[in-house]
Formats: C-alpha cells, sequence, structure tokens
C-alpha cells in the first residue's frame, strides 16, 4: 500500500513538473515570436548587439568543458 | 565545480559582472578600485583608478569597449576597457547605485540615491560606441522619482521600451524608457523588503529580483508579472539568470555577523545557491565565501559564475560535466521531442 502511495505521489510530482515546463516553453515561445516580430518591423536584426556579442564569440567553437 | 579565488579587493565586493563574451569579469568594491579579470584563470586584466569613494556598482557595453562605473564618491565614470583611460565624469549631489548600458550600448543609466533634499534619480545619457567621440555632459532623459519610494536598482528593457526599477520597499515599477512617464507597478516582494539586484534575460524579455524578504522572483518585463518565485532561508542580495538551454538560477545572500543573534544561524548562509528555473526547487548550494555574498553573476556563455562577497573575494566557479548533463526527466522527455 504504501509503495502504491509513493509511487502515486512521485507520479503527481513527474505531471506537475511536466505541465510547468510545458506552460513555459509555451511562454517563451510566444514572447520570442513576438520579440523577433517587433524587431523585424523596426529593422533590426534578429538578436541584440549584447546577444550578437555572444554569437560571434561562439562561432566555430563546441562548448569546452574542463 | 573548480573554484578560482580573486585576490586583490582589500574591502567587501558590491557588484560583479561578466563581459558579453564571458572573458573578462569585472569587479568593484568598497576599497574605491575597479578590477578586471580574466574568468578563465583569474588573472588580473586591469585596474581603473580615479574614484574617491566606496564603488557600488559598475558595468560594460555590448562590446567590451566602454566601461561604467559608480560609486559613493557622487560619480558616474566610463572608461575604456582596453586602455583604462578615463573618458568621462559625471557629476551628482548624491552617490551612484546603479549603473547600466542599455542592450544595443548605446544608452547609459545612472540612478542617484535618496537622501535629505534630494530625491532618486535615475539620469539616462545617449552614448556612442566609438571611444573617440565625447560622452555627453548632458542627459537625454532624466526621471525623478517622487511618488514611489527610494530607487535602489534599474535597468534597460527589451529595445529599450521601458526602464524597470526597483524599489526599498520590495515593490518594481515600470516606465517609458523615451518619455520617461510612469506607466506600472508592481508590489512583488514584501512590503518594506529591498529589491537588492535586478538581472535580465538574455533578450531581455524577462527580469530576476532579489529581495531581502529572502526571496527572487521571476518578471515578465512587458506585465510586470511574477512568472516564478525562489525561497531562500537567508535575505538575498543578488541572483541570476543562466543562459539558455541552462535552466537554472543562482542566488546568493546571507546575514552579516552582527545581524545575526546565534551563531547556529549562520551556518550554510554564505552559499550560492541553484534553483530550477522552471521547477523553482532548489538544486543545490556551493560554499566558500567567509562572508554574505554580495553581488553574483554568470558568464552569458554559460561556462562559469562568479560571486563577490563581503569577504572581499570574488570566486569563480567554471561548471563541471555533470552541470551540463543533469536534466529532469520530464525535460529529457521535452529534449527527446525536440522542444528545447
Amino acid at each position: 500500500l504504501d509503495v502504491a502511495k509513493k509511487s502515486s505521489a512521485n507520479k503527481a510530482v513527474v505531471e506537475a513538473r511536466r505541465r510547468l515546463l510545458q506552460e513555459w516553453l509555451a511562454y517563451r515561445q510566444r514572447v520570442q515570436e513576438d520579440l523577433e516580430e517587433e524587431r523585424e518591423a523596426l529593422g533590426l536584426t534578429a538578436v541584440s548587439e549584447e546577444r550578437a556579442a555572444l554569437e560571434v564569440a561562439d562561432d566555430g567553437e563546441t562548448r569546452v568543458v574542463e | 565545480m573548480r573554484p578560482i579565488l580573486l585576490s586583490g579587493h582589500e574591502r567587501a565586493l558590491t557588484q560583479v559582472k561578466f563581459s558579453k563574451e564571458g572573458d573578462l569579469i569585472f569587479s568593484v568594491s568598497k576599497d574605491h578600485i575597479v578590477c578586471a579579470w580574466y574568468s578563465a584563470n583569474g588573472e588580473r586584466f586591469g585596474a581603473y583608478k580615479g574614484h574617491q569613494g566606496a564603488l557600488w556598482t559598475v558595468d560594460v557595453d555590448p562590446t567590451t569597449t566602454l566601461l561604467a562605473t559608480g560609486g559613493a564618491d557622487n560619480t558616474m565614470r566610463l572608461w575604456e576597457v582596453r586602455t583604462g583611460k578615463l573618458l568621462k565624469t559625471w557629476d551628482y549631489a548624491t552617490s551612484v547605485k546603479r549603473v547600466e548600458f542599455s542592450e544595443d550600448g548605446r544608452q547609459l543609466l545612472a540612478v542617484t540615491e535618496k537622501r535629505t533634499g534630494q530625491l532618486s534619480t535615475v539620469y539616462i545619457y545617449d552614448i556612442s560606441p566609438d571611444p573617440s567621440e565625447p560622452a555627453p555632459s548632458e542627459h537625454a532623459l532624466r526621471i525623478v522619482v517622487d511618488e514611489q519610494p527610494r530607487v535602489t536598482v534599474a535597468g534597460f528593457s527589451y529595445l529599450n521600451h521601458f526602464i524597470i526599477m526597483g524599489h526599498e520597499d520590495g515593490s518594481v515599477s515600470q516606465w517609458d524608457a523615451k518619455s520617461g512617464e510612469h506607466i506600472k507597478d508592481n508590489y512583488s516582494h514584501e512590503d518594506g523588503m529591498q529589491v537588492s539586484d535586478l538581472q535580465w534575460s538574455a533578450d531581455r524579455t524577462y527580469f530576476l529580483t532579489a529581495s531581502k524578504d529572502k526571496t527572487a522572483k521571476l518578471h515578465d518585463t512587458a506585465t510586470l508579472e511574477v512568472l516564478k518565485t525562489y525561497t531562500a532561508d537567508t535575505p538575498l542580495n543578488s541572483a541570476a539568470i543562466c543562459p539558455d538551454p541552462q535552466q537554472y538560477v543562482i542566488l546568493g545572500g546571507g546575514q552579516a555577523a552582527m545581524d545575526v543573534t546565534t551563531t547556529s544561524q549562520r551556518q550554510g548562509k554564505f552559499e550560492a545557491r541553484f534553483y530550477h528555473k522552471v521547477f523553482e526547487e532548489e538544486i543545490g548550494r556551493v560554499r566558500g565565501h567567509f562572508g554574505p555574498l554580495n553581488s553574483v553573476a554568470v558568464d552569458p556563455t554559460g561556462k562559469c559564475y562568479c560571486s563577490g562577497g563581503e569577504d572581499g573575494y570574488v570566486r569563480v566557479h567554471h561548471f563541471d560535466p555533470p552541470y551540463f548533463d543533469f536534466q529532469f526527466e520530464v525535460e529529457r522527455e521535452a529534449r527527446a521531442e525536440s522542444r528545447i
């Protein structure tokens, strides 16, 4: 009985996390699309200068972790 | 996580900041000196000397050309990163609590302290990314904050639409960055518990506030709605968002010994705390400092983070592979479905 209780509690936690992650990803997708549209309408590059700085630095370099 | 200790400051750190490429760390302290360090090995890149008082704040532009600092000598200063040359000094009636560049690097703001006879004021300047062009003495916009409580932190939103401010009473407010008009407030933190830090997501569409109420809160920039709350057990001084695809936030705080009544309460408070950004659950802690963490920052490339302590040290931690590998079951599922 305890095992059954525990496994259903675990299942509830996993379900809750799954829902939170889906909500978050949906939220981010919406915001990112809005921002991209707005930048395009303003005639700006897809990403801001500070994000561009990062992407240039990462070009041709795979993430190396020591 | 392999720590590197940056020792060079003689007094408490007040803010630490990475360059946008992640290769340099800038640190300011109550010892009047601005330091720059290589994040990879902790060697000192240089020092920027000239301030006549404790420093409170530092920021660097997107191309790591210009550095802005502010402090208790009532000035904001602009420096050339590479040469250390002082390009400009702005004088105010009170100390400068916060400086920040906009995401395009073309605007710079300074928050000046509220004192008897002086209201909290946010000054905004138009800045040329070319250091050979003189910076303007006159502000492009000035927001005098008289109806809201003291401003503790402020920054520019995505596309420079808004100025977002954090206040002494725990509220956040949104202002039109062109007209200076007040738009809205959210009383997101406990009343009277100041907002101690405000840091942006990479695209500045959401931000994280840290507060003395022992929580950090993720806010949507446009609506000011609270998206997530991370609850700690100590007053927070700083909170940072790890860049995607990492889904973590890092919180730093702790109470100074003189503010703590029993020694047992001090145990384990001087740690950087990692929380899952989406699930709001604590993942782990990193210890090392001997005093409260006054400022935490994450490398924009996600390779490491650093913390500046009341103990006078900056600690840089490079992330180990397990840090990148760790995922919740539901995240692995989502990745398998290639959603993240």
